[in-house]
């Protein structure tokens, strides 16, 4: 059978669960109420947090538009994101298996290899999808709502000004990033959905597994240092990267620029080497895994 | 051939649930699988279409080694094994759609609709299938088995959960299958007066291993009965019968029940002798169906 039939068919059923739209929805309402709370009270809350600058600086301008409200929610939504993609990534397998559907799955002509490899890509399309989904509802309509000017990005010590036509691009990347980063849980999730014969265990050993890793980046103890740089949960915040911009010996931003590309390259790299990791330890298993159930 | 298998093991841990089987059928028969439940039926049947891997043996379909040509042999199968179970979201139809087009053949409208409606499912396919009956949700797994129209069908326990009308229905489905279709089918049960109805052939199992495999015609002897007895005074009866020529097999039951394999026309003389040397016989009952042979073979109760 061809790897696109299957992949065509994975998505048709992914899309016909009802539970694939509780992602969406979620996002949506999540960002929704974000965008309200903001919309209500986001001038209070940006001149709290600009209150050490404003002695120094004169601040002009949409400061609250709709890229810094992009940003705002980017921070905070990337962080539940694994939840929804694991909602979907880990009923994968495990739920064809509960269904009592994989037994019936196999007995048609095809490759296990091929099978994991269009349930995967099926997997991968539907992070996409979430992520577009949720570029339409934080950038888009936040664009609308809030309207469009120069970006600010707050940082504990300093702020980032981005001009306003060196911005988009910066989110462009930033999603593709998150993709990458969304896809890394994805394949995870996916990969310990071979072993459970319902989405739950799947489910929660994916959250249980980016909590403990954050935990560990979080805590700011030598023994850890060694294992840090290859936790893939170090990397998934490395969209931040796309919004630090060069500045040049004039002390001038560099549009276009981004400060330090190798370090984003490297945790790009590391992502995408977790997902060949887990997508080929999948193929392994599956090929000699028992169908018992 | 369509298959044969040769010294098939499969070991769980320290578990043996398929101990050294070998057996084949031919094409166009209907081919009985016989055991109690946890014989190790399913599992068989799960190696056949590579779902477990046998710890040792051989399985050839079509002359082919189902691990070197897995596709290529499952192309030409369709098998439900044990609970039909479908995505209950979808509907029948869907359902039957979606594995059509896993089957990797192109299969037309009109061959789902054919394929309902020859399992009785046309009027209630647009339903989704978590509102189907078990016996509906049989019927549609039986489609997804046949709607790429294999040579070879597997049926693990086909007519599981279904009420008599439902049993006959399938029974009908599978001789019409071979009869009519010429299709080689194997069918599994532990239902054993199906597989006397329906096998031209049968393989009885018991803890993984074979215990007979033969036609049902020929296990079946009508010439050779099982006689039940029960008598007044079951050792002299014992005696009696041990002495005669007409005795094939005796086994005295620990309930005083005495087994007699012997040939049809001597079941009166039998009765004859045992009520002149006056004893009272109680009951005297031929066991002659498959039920009574397999029972004879798995408990070990052997005449």
């Amino acid at each position: 059978m061809k790897f696109s039939t299957i992949v065509y068919l994975e998505l048709y059923k992914v899309f016909r669960k009802p539970r694939t739209y509780i992602a969406f929805g979620a996002i949506a309402a999540i960002v929704g109420l974000i965008q309200l709370g903001f919309y209500a009270d986001g001038k209070s809350y940006m001149q709290f947090g600009l209150q050490s600058f404003t002695d120094s600086f004169d601040i002009n301008g949409n400061i609250m538009n709709g890229y810094l409200m992009a940003y705002i929610i980017l921070q905070l939504m990337l962080v539940h994101v694994p939840l929804l993609i694991a909602l979907v990534a880990g009923d994968m397998i495990s739920g064809e298996a509960a269904q009592g559907t994989l037994r019936v799955l196999l007995t048609k002509p095809m490759s296990r290899a091929t099978l994991i490899a269009g349930k995967f890509t099926a997997s991968f399309i539907y992070t996409i999808a979430l992520l577009i989904w949720m570029a339409i509802w934080a950038l888009g309509i936040s664009m609308m709502v809030f309207g469009v000017d120069d970006m600010l990005i707050l940082k504990s010590d300093l702020v980032t000004q981005i001009v306003k036509s060196d911005v988009l691009w910066r989110y462009a990347a930033a999603f593709g990033f998150a993709a990458l980063a969304m896809t890394t849980v994805a394949a995870m999730s996916f990969f310990l959905s071979l072993f459970a014969e319902n989405s739950i265990g799947p489910i929660m050993a994916t959250m249980s597994i980016i909590i403990v890793f954050t935990i560990l980046n979080t805590l700011d103890l030598p023994i850890f240092d060694s294992v840090k740089p290859f936790l893939f949960t170090s990397h998934m915040l490395g969209w931040k990267g796309f919004f630090d911009v060069q500045i040049n010996e004039n002390n001038e931003q560099v549009v276009g620029s981004i400060e330090n590309l190798p370090s984003v390259m490297i945790s790009a790299g590391i992502l995408l080497l977790h997902i060949l990791g887990f997508l080929i330890a999948s193929i392994l298993v599956f090929r000699k895994k028992d169908v018992l159930s | 051939m369509i298959l044969e298998v040769a010294h098939l093991k499969k070991k769980f841990g320290s578990f043996v649930a398929v101990d050294d089987l070998s057996f084949s059928v031919k094409a166009g028969e209907v081919y009985g699988f016989l055991g109690q439940n946890g014989a190790g039926k399913s599992t068989t049947i799960r190696m056949l279409l590579s779902l477990i891997t046998p710890t040792s043996g051989s399985i050839q379909l079509f002359g082919k080694s189902i691990n070197q040509h897995r596709e290529e042999i499952l192309n030409q199968v369709g098998a439900v094994v044990e609970k039909p179970d479908l995505y209950k979201y979808l509907t029948g139809y869907e359902n039957l759609s979606l594995f059509a087009k896993m089957s990797g053949k192109a299969i037309s409208k009109t061959e789902i609709s054919n394929t309902l409606a020859l399992v009785g499912l046309e009027k209630r396919c647009h339903d989704p299938v978590r509102v189907y009956s078990q016996g509906m949700k049989q019927r549609l797994g039986i489609a997804v088995a046949l709607v790429h129209d294999p040579e070879f069908i597997i049926l693990d326990e086909p007519t599981n959960g279904l009420d008599p009308q439902g049993i006959a229905d399938i029974r009908n489905l599978i001789l019409m299958l071979s009869k009519e279709r010429k299709k080689t089918v194997l069918v599994s049960s532990h239902l054993l007066s199906e597989i006397e109805q329906i096998a031209d052939s049968m393989l009885i199992i018991n803890r993984g291993k074979k215990i007979v495999e033969g036609k049902v015609n020929e296990l079946l002897n009508p010439n050779n009965v099982r006689l039940e007895i029960v008598v007044d005074d079951d050792m002299k009866a014992k005696q009696l019968i041990e002495n005669t020529a007409w005795s094939k097999g005796l086994k005295h039951a620990p309930d005083g029940k005495i087994i007699v394999e012997t040939e049809a026309a001597a079941v009166g003389l039998l009765n004859k002798m045992l009520v002149e040397n006056q004893l009272n016989v109680t009951s005297l009952r031929s066991m002659n169906s498959l039920e009574a042979y397999f029972l004879s073979l798995t408990t070990g109760n052997e005449v």
